[in-house]
């Protein structure tokens, strides 16, 4: 008897642990390097994967460099042999903890928080502090976020040929649909 | 005379040059529905080879994966938890632990899922 109690007991810890995860391997980051009236500089990646621990709040995700997309094919051929590297560095990750998160207060209107934790590509790691929206939508958990990067911090040299129509600061955006 | 045949020559030289330029900038993006793959592997297979290291040569190539399926998203698929397949459009008529034959461009290894993505995926069988 005692033996059974402990088993559902040791069950039950663990259909607890799984549910406590919410994650994605089809989250969306795009970023964009644009400089007003040259050609766009703006890339998507689809395939990103995300999970979030929603006991603790930590966060982690992971984008690989050659899954970004661009409108045009010799730009995405640069990005991926001059600048990212990609061969070399074939990911992008972030790893991170949202601050005062607490799953249940979630709902279905948008709830600001931040998140800390570091960014690491191009064989550089860089320590971030960003400002996240969540919302849980039909047991859909939704992260929206916005932020800078600059190419220095990842030592991601842009030539001075093409620093014109490249902008030094890179904005990045990312939404990701977890689920549990 | 001289003068005007030299100008027109000049003029089509630049035509041409411009057409070049234009094509190499704005060339198409690879098309990896009609390209050959270089290898035909099962989804095991591939993982086993980008967790031991020695799956360099497969990175950005068009590869065709066997395997059954172990999960159906929106506009992916997984096949035997070890290969993630996107899609460009929408998928119909797929159904779990189904075998299914699938070409596309290998993106990476994900380590936070462990399993190896390919993306701009086709059904070939």
């Amino acid at each position: 008897m005692k033996r059974q109690l402990t088993l559902y007991l040791i069950l039950f810890c663990f259909t607890a642990a799984i549910a406590q995860k919410y994650s994605t391997k089809t989250g969306e980051i795009n970023f964009e390097a644009s400089v007003p009236s040259f050609e766009e500089v703006k890339a998507k990646n689809t395939n990103v994967s995300a999970i979030l621990n929603a006991e603790t709040g930590d966060f982690a995700a992971l984008a690989l460099i050659k899954g970004f997309r661009f409108k045009v094919a010799l730009m995405e051929e640069h990005f991926n042999e001059n600048y990212a590297e990609s061969s070399k560095f074939p990911k992008a990750t972030f790893k991170g903890k949202i601050k005062d998160f607490d799953a249940s207060s979630l709902t279905e209107s948008e709830k600001e928080f931040t998140i800390s934790g570091a960014v690491t590509m191009h064989g550089e790691t860089k320590a971030v502090e960003v400002p996240l929206v969540l919302q849980m939508q039909n047991g859909v958990l939704l992260i929206t976020t916005n932020f800078v990067l600059d190419p220095k911090d990842f030592n991601i040299k842009i030539p001075k040929i093409v620093s014109n129509k490249i902008s030094e600061e890179v904005m990045v955006s990312a939404s990701f649909s977890l689920t549990n | 005379m001289k003068k005007r045949r030299l100008f027109f020559l000049v003029v089509i030289l630049l035509l041409v040059g411009a057409y070049f330029t234009y094509n190499y900038l704005y060339q198409d993006h690879r098309d990896i529905k009609t390209e050959d793959s270089v290898i035909e592997i099962t989804a095991e297979d591939l993982l086993q080879q980008f967790k031991s290291g020695t799956a360099a040569s497969i990175l950005n190539n068009t590869i065709t994966v066997t395997g059954t399926i172990s999960q159906i998203e929106e506009m992916a698929v997984t096949l035997n938890n070890s290969v993630h397949c996107s899609f460009d459009g929408g998928l119909t008529g797929l159904v779990d632990n189904e075998e299914i034959k699938i070409k596309g461009r290998c993106i990476g290894y994900d380590d936070l899922f462990e399993v190896v993505k390919l993306d701009q995926c086709s059904i070939t069988k």
